[in-house]
């Protein structure tokens, strides 16, 4: 929490270093190229998005910035703290040592959250067609809902054997309940007039289903698996550390038994960027969802 | 009549759940590793027992709750200077978001050496409860209506005026929500920081007690740790009902 106040402060400073390469690049490659206006209208667009990442990520440079100047002033030795360039230059020049375990880490994440939306969407559907179910399954979405999952994978571990098995439980287990309480009221939230349509027309609850309800519910699920994306990740990360299955996650416990700090930060890193993506990827498959089924 | 039904469906689930987990270790279905439910409640006669399950859940209720009520704050506060200053907000969301995405088992040892043992779960839970309470604050001050927001700006309101008198208020339900979620984020934070060395805590409970197979003590302490946080969610959303009534 100290990170984000200190990057609240230093921001402005930090943040404004990168416009002024780009800037300054303009005039010089303009004088190179004869076509001028396709080449300025290239690098106003240039200016443009840079800009406008920056005022978007000025917080995330500034947190670099103040790890870098942190390791620099504590005067903190590489093993305790290496610095930012240590850790991207180990991620750039050996992406070959986090190639394999980064591939692992995403299988298990992706077969979790395949797993979960089956299971979310299946279980959703079950709630819908019977009351009866909906009612006894309340507390057991309460409790699904509160329960912090994450923190039961050694006794997950435990049941259903450790190795793979267990990382996959838990990333199922994350990707679940998102899915099936956004499946859920999905389900419910095709308009009142709509359903009359059909209800006029003397629709049977199959038909209402296929053509009514589902497509109402595939941006709800999105937005379930929007919310899961990440997270499916990072526990499939600490699932790996805590268990030692192939993964990120045991490439990090390894780094940090060996004494490699710039893999282990390397690996922090490469799960970060990962884990940011997977959440910007899993927000445009709901905004295209979103269009298509509205 | 129909709350009624309900009421008795939630009560009758609730058996059914314990039933189940009590069956299926009457039955072995899992083996060895999934007792009864009443067995891993008469560990608790033994009192040595009892005594170190007293003292990881203190541990760790502490922990959770330093961190809820720091993260809670910081949160807010970094909320309220986005809705002050306008230009800093997208920045703000980023830094939010990376935070968030920062693998719990990278933070872990970073953090062993800049706050130590001690002070790691009550971090990480903070950070765990912060990411969910910004995520509400910054939604609940721009759920004002326009309407509202158009008559404020005819009155020449100052920025803080606005933000006082209605964008607070406005986002009161929502911001409760989000604690409600930041609660069992904040158990699970603690638990997960109290895997990297912490000297005490159910997180350390957990984990010594599955490498050593004592069955009924990791269960005692994995329900311990969802007894925390389904009260706290519980309490919370209790909350939320009352808010909602006063502040719609």
């Amino acid at each position: 929490m100290s990170r984000s106040e200190s990057a609240v402060v230093e921001g402005p400073s930090a943040g404004q270093h990168p416009v002024g390469p780009g800037d300054g690049t303009a005039p010089r490659a303009d004088a190179e190229d004869g076509g001028k206006q396709p080449r300025r209208a290239l690098l106003h667009t240039l200016s443009r998005t840079l800009s406008r990442l920056l005022s978007r990520y000025w917080t995330v440079l500034a947190l670099v910035a103040a790890w870098a100047v942190w390791v620099r002033t504590r005067q903190l030795n590489q093993i305790v703290a290496p610095t930012p360039a240590a850790v991207f230059g180990d991620v750039l020049g050996h992406p070959g040592a986090y190639l394999p375990d980064l591939g692992w880490t995403l299988l298990n994440a992706a077969v979790g959250l395949a797993l979960g939306l089956v299971l979310g969407v299946t279980g959703a559907l079950l709630v819908w067609a019977s009351p009866l179910l909906s009612g006894l399954m309340t507390p057991m979405a309460l409790i699904m809902r509160s329960v912090p999952v994450v923190a039961m994978i050694p006794v997950i571990a435990r049941v259903v054997g450790f190795g793979i098995t267990a990382v996959l439980t838990v990333t199922t287990v994350v990707s679940f309940f998102p899915v099936f309480v956004m499946a859920g009221s999905g389900l419910r939230a095709a308009p009142a007039a709509t359903r009359d349509v059909f209800t006029v027309l003397a629709a049977t609850r199959l038909t209402r289903l296929r053509l009514l309800l589902l497509p109402h519910a595939v941006p709800a699920v999105l937005v379930g698996l929007r919310l899961t994306a990440s997270t499916a990740v990072l526990s499939a990360m600490l699932a790996e550390y805590l268990l030692g299955t192939h993964g990120l996650g045991l490439l990090f416990a390894r780094s940090v038994t060996f004494m490699d700090p710039a893999r282990a930060w390397g690996t922090a890193l490469v799960a970060t960027v990962v884990s940011v993506l997977c959440f910007v990827g899993a927000r445009a498959a709901e905004r295209l969802g979103s269009a298509r089924f509205s | 009549m129909n709350r009624a039904r309900t009421t008795v469906l939630t009560v009758a689930g609730t058996l059914l759940l314990l039933a189940a987990m009590e069956g299926v270790g009457r039955l072995g279905v899992l083996g060895e590793s999934w007792p009864p439910l009443t067995q891993v409640v008469a560990a608790l006669d033994d009192p040595i027992t009892r005594d170190l399950l007293g003292r990881a859940l203190a541990a760790t209720a502490t922990a959770a709750g330093t961190g809820f009520v720091a993260g809670t704050l910081v949160a807010l506060v970094v909320a309220v200077v986005g809705a002050l200053l306008p230009p800093l907000q997208p920045g703000l969301d980023r830094l939010a978001a990376v935070v968030n995405a920062v693998p719990l088992i990278a933070l872990g040892p970073l953090l062993i050496t800049t706050v130590g043992r001690e002070g790691t779960p009550a971090v990480i839970a903070a950070l765990a409860a912060g990411f969910a309470v910004f995520v509400a604050a910054t939604s609940g001050l721009g759920a004002a209506g326009a309407a509202h927001r158009d008559v404020f700006r005819a009155l020449g309101s100052s920025r803080r005026a606005t933000l006082l008198r209605l964008q607070l208020p406005a986002a009161v339900p929502l911001l409760i929500d989000g604690l409600a979620l930041a609660a069992p984020a904040a158990v699970l934070g603690a638990v997960v920081g109290e895997w990297f060395g912490a000297p005490r805590g159910l997180g350390v409970l957990l984990v010594s007690s599955m490498q050593n197979f004592q069955t009924d003590l990791m269960w005692a302490a994995a329900l311990s740790a969802a007894v925390i946080s389904l009260t706290a969610y519980a309490a919370l959303a209790g909350l939320r009902v009352a808010a909602a009534r006063r502040f719609v």
